[in-house]
């Protein structure tokens, strides 16, 4: 019983990590930049939208603000700083440094403004019980999170592959040089592709605090796991990154049954060293 | 009959669904300049990966000097006695002319850190002596003014000059040159031509990649023509340009990228 | 005076364990973010020495950075196996898992309230009490970390490592063993943090894991950055002048509550000014 219940919210938290993966791995393949900072816009986004409710702001459209937000802020990264970075041929190195640095910038700024404790989203409807019978529950955001998760995956893959604007995201991340001259425009592309991953990533960075509270450094664990899922899951592909982020959420799940939840950091970094060791590729990788 | 003294045999190589090997066989001779040509795309810089370790081929084997070498590693099959240059340089462009021919040096005292931390005169010392070594080298390929330059300020053909004498320092005895003669100016490229003939008569083997038809005339002993990953012919340079259907094959696929 | 003291000590101690990230980050060109992980459990280990038995500081000392040598290579392994970026998903995790152990090994580390009333060190004898002989040792200590280093890089070690950091396929064609080059910088770079943090655990007397979490790792980074990559010269100068900030913001009217987040909020702006207009530091070579 505990271990369904168990299994089923690794299923929810899964979901969750999964836009967070599949965002990510979005800007990955396509910028080739490890944007470390992205956990610092998954968190801004739930501070904007809880900022938004607590003014009043109904709870749809705090969350549809709180993309815009993050859009913008994503697009400002990268006009602002991996351009510029990228225009004074920024090695790899100095790329990644730079994003930490943002990423720690992002945080601290919250931490600043808000405090550093854990906050409570307001609003009685989100902790009411859905029961799924046999004594399994979740809370309506939690059910909220993973319908809205899983639509959003497919969204995402209904975008990479039916719309114009995801076939040139393709392209660019296929071959960015032939991209270049084929006049793809990839520093457009790229801008696109920042502000649409920041605003995607938002989905689980405020639904996900709706349930569990609000903190500023409460972004690089996610990160972490989901960039193991994406990586797990053979970087470029949607669908290994959305699979395995929910695969590891259930074994890390379970592995309450036997361990407590402090170390479920371990766990998630097993599942790492396992794929490095035997499948570097990735489960789902191209080709 | 001796062993030859390099012997590539059936090599396949497959990237997705482009085969680059097709069950490539060749042989070369030791002492011999032997020019590898093919169009683009043909698979050269790809044997010359999977002769020296950096491409493990689908199947086939290497031999060098009746040693089966395919399987080993990069600096394994340097110490073996082949070394590689790179199509596209890979120069240490941060480090000075000399260093860059310093690192190729084998076996140096001072390499791991224990013996620079706990025997620095030693070093230092084996060091003094490493560097007049590596001017030497520098001086063979003509670029001893040059010694303390940073590669990123050497122009583009001291630049590859350099790629040899980073070869000549592991003291290979054969090295596979990957293109060496593209984007020389005339003079440079006969300062190139004399100094591979020198190479050879200090009793190096080469095997070069060139595109340069009249380049290819005037070095080569032996003449390999690789297509689609696959040898379709060997022979003297004067045999194979005066196979027409070679020619169709070569002018037909390379002019757009380079001039005859 | 005692004040001057201390803040020569502690940079000192951060001179060590810049040299430590600067051989990884700077030199060989590695990400890490977990090097904050390593000098913890130098900082640990000695701690646990000098409360728990009667071995004296030197034997802990040794044998901390013994374990921190196995514990870098380790740590530093999935980098010689992945590529670039798949290291700095292992080098977050080690950090963050680190942190859980720091964290919640209570019996070990005594948890999130940390070790109290670590002893002093005691050389040959002698009961290194005052400040001013704390700082004579710590000055011996950073000396000879700074001569090692001065002989590693002007030997052929340290141009080895240059040209791995340029080119590593180029490294293997000129014939030379790249991992095996990389596994001896790891070491290194581990002895010196273990050194490092049996100084702070003993000049301290107290430890708790937020001197050794991601915010540290992130701390050491900008004074490498800062002070600049790759020379003797930046791995100085960077502690000494990221030590002396916190002085200079006191001097700002922030409240206390949010010092902490303003101070890494300065690290953060640090590493993405420098990234943008000066990758070389002050006295550094370009990143
Ligand atoms: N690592 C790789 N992955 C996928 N395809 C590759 C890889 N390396 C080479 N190829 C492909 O294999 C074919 C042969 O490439 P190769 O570089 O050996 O040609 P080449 O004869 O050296 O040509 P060039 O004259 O342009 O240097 C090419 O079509 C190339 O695109
Ligand atoms: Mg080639």
């Amino acid at each position: 019983m505990v271990a369904l219940q168990l299994f089923v919210n690794g299923i929810v938290t899964g979901c969750a990590l999964g836009v967070v993966a599949i965002s990510f791995s979005l800007i990955y393949s396509t910028l080739r930049i490890f944007h470390v900072a992205h956990a610092g816009i998954y968190t801004m986004g739930g501070y904007v939208a809880y900022s938004l409710v607590m003014h009043g702001v109904p709870d749809i459209l705090a969350l549809l603000l709180a993309m815009v937000a993050a859009a913008m802020a994503g697009a400002a990264i990268q006009v602002l700083l991996y351009q510029r970075l990228a225009a004074r041929k920024g090695t790899h190195l100095v790329v990644l440094i730079a994003s930490l640095g943002l990423l720690a910038v992002i945080q601290n700024l919250l931490a600043a403004i808000y405090s550093a404790n854990i906050l409570q989203f307001p609003g009685a409807w989100s902790g009411e019980i859905v029961n799924l019978g046999d004594g399994i529950r979740l809370t309506k955001v939690q059910f909220l999170t993973v319908i809205v998760c899983i639509l959003a995956y497919i969204g995402m893959m209904l975008f990479a592959h039916r719309t114009l604007l995801g076939k040139r995201i393709r392209a660019v991340a296929s071959n960015p040089f032939l991209a270049e001259i084929t006049r793809l425009r990839p520093q457009a592309v790229y801008v696109y592709v920042i502000a649409i991953a920041s605003a995607v990533v938002c989905l689980p960075g405020v639904l996900v605090p709706y349930d569990l509270g609000l903190q500023p450094y409460g972004g690089v664990t996610p990160l972490l796991t989901a960039t193991i899922a994406m990586i797990a899951g053979g970087v470029g592909s949607i669908t290994g990154a959305f699979l395995l982020s929910v695969a590891i959420s259930v074994v890390q799940n379970l592995s309450l049954l036997v361990m407590p939840g402090e170390w479920s950091i371990g766990v998630t970094f097993f599942v790492f060293v396992i794929f490095m060791l035997f499948r570097p590729t990735g489960l789902f990788a191209a080709r | 009959m001796s062993a030859p003294y390099l012997h590539v045999s059936g090599i396949n190589k497959r990237f997705g669904g482009l085969q680059a090997l097709n069950d490539c066989s060749f042989t070369i001779r030791e002492g011999a300049i032997t020019c590898l040509v093919g169009p683009n795309g043909a698979g050269k810089t790809t044997i010359f990966n999977a002769i020296t370790g950096f491409l493990r081929p689908d199947s086939g084997q290497v031999e060098f000097r009746g040693r089966r070498i395919s399987g080993l590693s990069p600096q394994t099959i340097v110490a073996a006695g082949i070394a590689r240059s790179f199509q596209n340089l890979r120069l240490f462009a941060e480090i000075s002319a000399l260093d860059n021919v310093l690192v190729g040096m084998r076996g140096q005292f001072g390499e791991e850190p224990l013996s620079a931390l706990f025997r620095p005169l030693k070093t230092a010392h084996a060091q003094a002596a490493r560097r007049i070594t590596g001017r030497e080298i520098l001086d063979q390929v003509g670029l001893l003014a040059q010694a303390d330059t940073l590669v990123r300020n050497l122009s583009y053909g001291e630049q590859k000059l350099l790629t040899i004498a980073r070869l000549l320092a592991t003291k290979a005895d054969l090295l596979l040159l990957d293109e060496p003669a593209s984007g020389l100016s005339a003079g440079a490229l006969a300062a190139l031509m004399a100094l591979l003939r020198r190479l050879q008569s200090a009793g190096k083997t080469l095997l070069v990649v060139e595109h340069n038809t009249r380049v290819v005339q005037q070095i080569a002993d032996d003449v390999l023509f690789l297509h689609q990953g696959h040898l379709m012919a060997q022979g003297t340079p004067e045999a194979i340009m005066a196979d027409p259907a070679l020619a169709e094959i070569y002018f037909g696929g390379a002019l757009q990228d380079h001039g005859p | 005076m005692d004040f001057l003291l201390s803040y020569l000590v502690l940079a000192e101690i951060y001179v060590l364990l810049g040299l430590s990230t600067n051989l990884l980050v700077g030199i060989v060109g590695i990400f890490s973010v977990s090097q904050a992980a390593v000098f913890g459990v130098g900082a640990y280990i000695v701690a646990f020495f000098l409360m728990n038995t009667s071995v004296s500081f030197l034997p802990a000392l040794a044998v901390a950075a013994i374990c921190c040598v196995v514990l870098n290579i380790v740590v530093t392994l999935p980098s010689l196996r992945v590529s670039g970026d798949y290291f700095v998903v292992t080098s977050f995790g080690i950090q963050l898992l680190a942190t859980a152990v720091f964290t919640n090994w209570t019996g070990g580390t005594g948890g999130a309230n940390g070790l109290p009333g670590i002893p002093p060190p005691d050389v040959f004898g002698i009961q290194l009490a005052s400040n001013a002989q704390l700082a004579l040792l710590t000055s011996i200590m950073a000396g000879l970390g700074c001569i090692a280093f001065w002989l590693l890089m002007r030997a052929p070690f340290g141009r080895l490592l240059r040209a791995i950091r340029e080119d590593e396929l180029a490294v293997a064609a000129a014939g030379k063993n790249v991992l095996r080059a990389k596994v001896s910088a790891a070491a290194l770079a581990g002895a010196f943090a273990g050194v490092s943090g049996g100084l702070y655990a003993t000049f301290l007397s107290f430890i708790d894991p937020s001197s050794f979490d991601l915010d540290a790792s992130i701390l050491l980074l900008t004074m490498v950055v800062v002070g600049g990559a790759r020379t003797l010269a930046g791995s100085i100068l960077g502690p000494f002048v990221l030590l002396a900030l916190p002085q200079l913001l006191s001097l700002v009217e922030i409240p206390t509550t949010i010092a902490a987040a303003a101070r890494q909020l300065v690290y953060g702006l640090l590493l993405i000014v420098f990234m943008l207009f000066r990758p070389q530091g002050l006295l550094g070579e370009k990143l």
